[in-house]
């Protein structure tokens, strides 16, 4: 298919804003203003734009949830605090096309009728940061931010945020309360960000990759947007492919392509004689699949039929050289060290799961130790304050259906599989 | 209001209430650690998992955090259900990875709450095999004693300190399991209500320093309700002894005063009574002797002066010891006041009869719902309950303005903060009460501040106007009484009295006898000087008269529990019993009578001054009453207020003070350039200045002064000067200072004294090149 969102990267030499322009920038913002803001929402809720950032949340429904009359200050959040591990998406379209983000942001901007976005960049991604905030400032110069822009009697002010960096900063509330300058706690779900967000006003925050897709939306039409999917997906997805493949890197293809396009196609497969023994398929908070599952859409209602998450698209593949209870301790120990500290479960539990999990990998795992780690993954998911725990213990759960033998081996043999200076008991 | 069930107990709630707080006033315990009454809800420990039934009977149940879940009528709730038990367990099996486990050596041990829900909750066997994460403590002061190891992470202190108390230098810091609560450096906490921490905390990281130098189990602990005698707040408190001293003081309960907090000098100010100066055998001439033999003494004297005799009760004795005195002089004609500075007596009496005449001062809790504030003066030293009170208020978004002469804490929340200088105070409320009767002042740019002031006063619902009597003349009492009067009837006054009992001796004290008494002795009309808990001769504006008046005097009697001025010039020293070593009553800036308990007795023997009066009556053949009937005389319906109880509101016949003549002999002198102003710090106070822990915070000794006044002076920060006063002189350090007013050296109490000037008395100054 023809590339859409990735049309105008170039990570090297990001497009300025006439070059932008001069390749058809800014089209999506003259078309946006020739709209009324509820027709472009009833654009985008007919084009069924689904979150990129991992839930899959309706972009429509959640702009109309908001209200054309919540009270005013009014905020938008552009999410692009990418901290997930195996994806990389955001930050192509960062370092790529800041002007791509900004003109996002604009049209959401007039359809949602907010006066002040704020753009929350990793902070691990700063030389980005630079970058948009150069973007920010020619766009500000050439009338496209600020007051009256391009005559349509619309104002906005843009703000990139660094984050001070940390994984929880990516969550709603918990980024609400960094930008605002507080603990980047999670905030309590209720009352909702949408009435009660960033000082406590109407605040709506969407993921960098599901904003950049309006522009296109408005210039082409929700119905071929829907088109731009197949096997029941809509629209374009940006997914990232890393791990045991040969050419690991950035796809946009449509939605629903199944992961055996992605890796076996687009990535070049795996290592010579290698097989595949499994894969995650939307980053490491989402639960694992195995080669049965290859022809399943990446898509999100697809995915989770299949028991995981399309989460950010981004497939991590392991091969039948990977001891996969290493690969589950390296994921468990990235959420244990991530844990805000808030809730119990989470900071106290996580780090218990990492405990037993390296007493296992190291062959000192006990007979009920993987029972343990069942029932505590069990209250840790569902008891925790927050959506970051019950995403990381998925990928654990899944890991343990998925290759109990492995480990099982590990616990009553005492090693890895895989380590060859060990000679195998069994 | 409505009701639901928690395993088949009826459980009302009001509007709002979520299912923790409702159960908890109905006194079902369900298992909690970040929930704090004080503190709401927060939904981070886990631990109060219940299983909820829908009244749709379709639903399956559901284990929701009651701490978070809003009470609806008619909810069944179990806290026995098998899965809201197993989350419980887990959540403590979780808390107690890292812990410890050094209970045997904890100070907490015995009221922790960790051990109590461990001990109900948790799993009976450790499963965890793996390391501990350990922590570097910090060194948080003397009053307060860190152990970070023993953290459960529940967010209380921070919630507190920052939250409630509105202080800024201990938070949370780092995150995961490594979530570190402290400062961000090493360092004595700087909050007023710091010690708070103690109570506060769940398990043993924040302790009481000071209770760990003679640490006894809680279980050992002889207690018994009482109330704080270090100020007029009157907050309830919980002493312990043990052996036959005092360890420590914590905060008990009053529904409408504190609830559950009370202040670092009201928790740490009862070393005085432990202090290595007190005295505790009687004195006469400078030789230890027994109580007979001093109350021999005392006999023979008053008899040889043919009672020309006089008597000081105190602010900070109680009704009883009080009363008992003005009893015995009523018999010997002698006179009696509680106060020894004639200004801080018409004041206090001015104020009292001012809040008889518009109605009694608010509670802490009735504070806390105020929507605007005047304060003249400092609350934080002069009553700091009250501090924190406004706190809440301004929490609430109640607008505080504030005139003040030296630096205070509460200017850094108040909408407008106006620094006068002591003698413009009044001119200032009288200015207030015009702009209160003009219309239209809001335009007049001029009258910016001050007409801020009356517009967020106008507009209130519910208004306070408070001052610390203190620093404040009877001019000025009553032309705040007149602002409250102007304001109209939603506008409350209240007064921050000078010691736990001033109101209480306000009544039984007379306008101008502190002056008619100064001069008697002075002229050598009194020849006999009773003084019960009280200092006149290390008093900061009259001590250097009163010390040289006592050489007329042929015997000074001094009943006291601290070795203060005059005390250590007492011909015959009666030792008397601390606050906690006695019963007795207090009336509080409220006018609210407070009983106390006897806590403890130590080993020696060591009367009240109410049973020290009684015997010098008998020993003179004067026989008197008991105290209650003593103040049955006085205050028709007396009864002593049972101690543990939340006091009543004493009625009392209305004061008359002939109030012009007594005002007209303290005007002040205007020569000089510059003014005095107490420096206050919530720490000074006549019995916690005994405390040593409390008083290693003590803030340096220097002469702060405004920067535009030191500038036009020729002084800069550290410039020395030589303040020269009455009574003495004294070299300082200069420190520039916004929040002190022009023209004005704000100082401490122990320079007021040296110097020998009051609050508001010209003051010379001297730069030392």
């Amino acid at each position: 298919m023809e590339a859409l969102l990735t049309r105008y990267l170039d990570p090297v030499a990001p497009l300025n804003l006439v070059a932008y322009q001069a390749t058809g920038g800014y089209r999506g913002l003259t078309a946006a203003f020739d709209l009324k803001p509820e027709k472009i929402i009833d654009i985008v809720e007919a084009a069924n734009l689904r979150g990129r950032g991992g839930a899959g949340f309706p972009c429509g429904l959640k702009w109309r949830l908001r209200g054309a009359d919540a009270p005013s200050p009014r905020y938008l959040i552009c999410n692009l605090d990418e901290s997930e591990p195996g994806t990389f998406k955001d930050r192509y379209l960062l370092y790529g096309s800041p002007h791509q983000i900004i003109e996002a942001i604009i049209v959401s901007a007039f359809a949602l009728q907010v006066e002040r976005a704020f753009i929350f960049v990793r902070g691990e991604y700063a030389k980005g940061g630079n970058a948009l905030n150069q973007a920010i400032q020619e766009a500000e110069t050439a009338g496209l931010l600020g007051t009256n822009i391009g005559g349509s009697g619309f104002n906005l002010q843009i703000e990139a945020h660094l984050s001070g960096g940390r994984y929880i900063c990516g969550e709603e509330t918990a980024q609400i309360n960094a930008i605002e300058g507080r603990r980047p706690n999670p905030r309590p779900k209720i009352p909702r960000p949408s009435t009660h967000g960033l000082w406590g006003q109407p605040t709506t925050s969407n993921n960098v990759e599901t904003l950049i897709n309006v522009p296109h939306i408005l210039l082409n039409g929700a119905d071929w947007f829907r088109d731009l999917g197949v096997n029941g997906g809509c629209g374009s997805k940006l997914f990232c492919v890393s791990g045991k493949v040969q050419h690991p890197g950035l796809f946009e293809l449509p939605c629903g392509t199944p992961a055996r396009e992605l890796i076996f196609e687009y990535a070049g497969g795996l290592d010579e004689g290698r097989t595949l023994l499994g894969f995650l398929p939307g980053g490491a908070s989402t639960a694992f699949l195995l080669p049965e599952h290859l022809d399943v859409p990446m898509d999100f209602d697809p995915m989770a039929e299949a028991g995981s998450r399309l989460g950010t698209g981004s497939i991590i593949v392991l091969d039948d050289a990977t001891c996969p209870v290493k690969v589950t301790l390296n994921l468990m120990r990235f959420f244990a060290r991530e844990s805000c500290g808030f809730c119990t479960p989470c900071r106290d539990g996580l780090p218990y799961l990492v405990q037993i999990l390296t007493s296992i990998s190291s062959g000192e795992g006990q007979a009920d130790d993987l029972e343990l780690l069942d029932e505590l993954s069990t209250t840790i998911a569902s008891q925790s304050f927050c959506a970051f725990a019950p995403g990381a213990v998925m990928p654990l759960v899944s890991s343990l259906k998925c290759f109990h033998e492995h480990y099982e081996h590990h616990v009553t043999a005492g090693h890895c599989r895989f380590d060859k200076t060990v000679k195998d008991k069994t | 209001m409505g009701t639901f069930l928690i395993d088949g107990h009826v459980i009302p709630f009001k509007p709002g209430d979520n299912i923790l707080r409702a159960a908890l006033e109905a006194n079902i315990q369900i298992p909690h650690f970040c929930y704090h009454a004080a503190l709401g809800s927060l939904g981070a420990c886990r631990l109060c998992a219940v299983e909820i039934n829908s009244k749709d009977s379709g639903k399956a149940p559901r284990v929701a955090m009651a701490c978070l879940e809003p009470s609806e009528d008619g909810l069944e709730v179990s806290v026995s259900a098998i899965a809201a038990q197993q989350i419980r367990q887990h959540v403590i099996e979780f808390l107690m990875i890292n812990h410890p486990h050094d209970c045997p050596i904890c100070d907490e041990g015995g009221e922790c709450h960790l051990q109590d829900m461990t001990v109900a909750c948790g799993p009976p066997y450790r499963r965890y095999r793996g390391r501990k994460r350990t922590f570097l403590n910090q060194d948080l002061g003397p009053l307060i004693h860190h152990e970070m190891n023993r953290c459960i992470t529940c967010y209380r202190c921070t919630r507190f300190y920052q939250d409630y108390a509105l202080g800024n230098d201990l938070g949370a810091m780092r995150l995961r399991n490594e979530v570190y609560f402290g400062r961000f450096q090493d360092g004595p906490l700087e909050n007023p209500f710091a010690g708070n921490l103690v109570e506060v905390c769940p398990t043993g990281v924040f302790t009481d320093a000071i209770f760990r130098q003679r640490f006894a189990r809680v279980w050992d602990l002889k207690t018994a309700p009482s109330i704080c005698p270090h100020c007029s707040v009157g907050c309830n408190t919980l002493p312990g002894a043990r052996d036959g001293t005092l360890r420590r003081v914590r905060n008990r309960a009053h529904p409408e005063l504190n609830r559950w907090f009370i202040c670092d000098r009201g928790r740490y100010g009862h070393q005085y009574s432990e202090h290595s100066t007190r005295p505790l055998a009687p004195r006469v001439s400078g030789a230890d002797t027994s109580y007979h033999d001093a109350l021999t003494a005392a006999a023979l004297q008053i008899k040889l002066a043919q009672n020309r005799i006089g008597g000081f009760g105190s602010a900070r004795e109680d009704m009883e010891g009080n009363a008992m005195l003005q009893a015995l002089l009523n018999k010997l004609g002698g006179v009696f006041t509680a106060f020894c500075d004639p200004e801080l007596e018409t004041a206090t009496i001015a104020a009292v009869s001012a809040l008889q005449n518009i109605g009694n001062a608010p509670s802490l809790a009735d504070i806390e719902q105020i929507d605007a504030a005047l304060i003249i003066g400092d609350l934080t030293a002069h009553a700091p309950m009250i501090d924190l009170a406004l706190r809440q208020a301004y929490r609430k978004g109640a607008k505080l303005a504030l005139l003040h002469s030296s630096p205070t804490l509460l200017a850094q929340f108040a909408t407008t903060a106006i620094s006068v200088s002591p003698r413009e105070v009044y001119t200032r409320l009288s200015r207030l009460c015009e702009l209160v009767n003009i219309e239209s002042i809001a335009n007049d740019m001029t009258e910016a501040p001050m007409a801020d002031i009356v517009a967020s006063l106008m507009g209130a619902r519910n208004s306070l106007l408070i001052g610390a009597i203190e620093t404040l003349t009877a001019y000025e009492v009553f032309a705040l009484e007149k602002l409250a009067t102007t304001l109209g009837s939603d506008t409350r006054l209240a007064y921050a009295f000078p010691g736990a009992n001033a109101y209480g001796a306000a009544l039984l004290s007379s306008a101008g006898n502190a002056s008619t008494m100064l001069e008697a002795v002075e002229n050598g009309k009194i020849r006999i000087l009773i003084v019960a808990g009280n200092d006149p001769l290390g008093d900061s504006r009259f001590g250097s008269r009163w010390r040289a008046a006592c050489h007329n005097l042929s015997a000074l009697i001094v009943l006291d529990c601290i070795s203060t001025v005059t005390a250590k010039a007492a011909d015959i020293l009666f030792p008397v019993a601390a606050w906690t070593e006695r019963s007795g009553t207090f009336i509080n800036y409220e006018g609210r009578s407070q009983g106390f308990s006897s806590v403890f007795h130590r080993s020696e023997y060591l009367p009240s001054v109410a049973e020290v009066i009684t015997n010098l009556g008998q020993y003179l053949g004067r026989s008197l009453p008991d105290a209650e009937s003593v103040l049955c005389d006085i205050f028709s319906d007396f009864q002593t207020p049972k101690p543990g109880t939340t006091g009543s509101l004493i009625t009392v016949p209305a004061l008359t003070m002939p109030i012009t003549a007594s005002i007209h002999s303290i005007q002040k002198s205007c020569n000089s350039t510059w003014q005095a102003a107490l420096a206050s710090w919530y720490g000074d106070e006549a019995l916690a200045s005994f405390a040593s822990g409390l008083m290693a915070l003590t803030p340096e000794t220097v002469a702060l002064i405004e920067p535009t006044s030191a500038v036009n002076a020729g002084l800069e920060n550290g410039s020395q000067v030589k303040l020269h006063g009455p009574a003495g002189s004294m070299v300082l350090p200069v420190r520039l200072n916004q929040g002190v007013a022009t023209g004005t050296i704000a100082i401490a109490r122990n320079v007021l004294v040296q110097l020998g000037v009051g609050h508001g008395d010209s003051l010379e100054l001297e730069q030392v090149l």
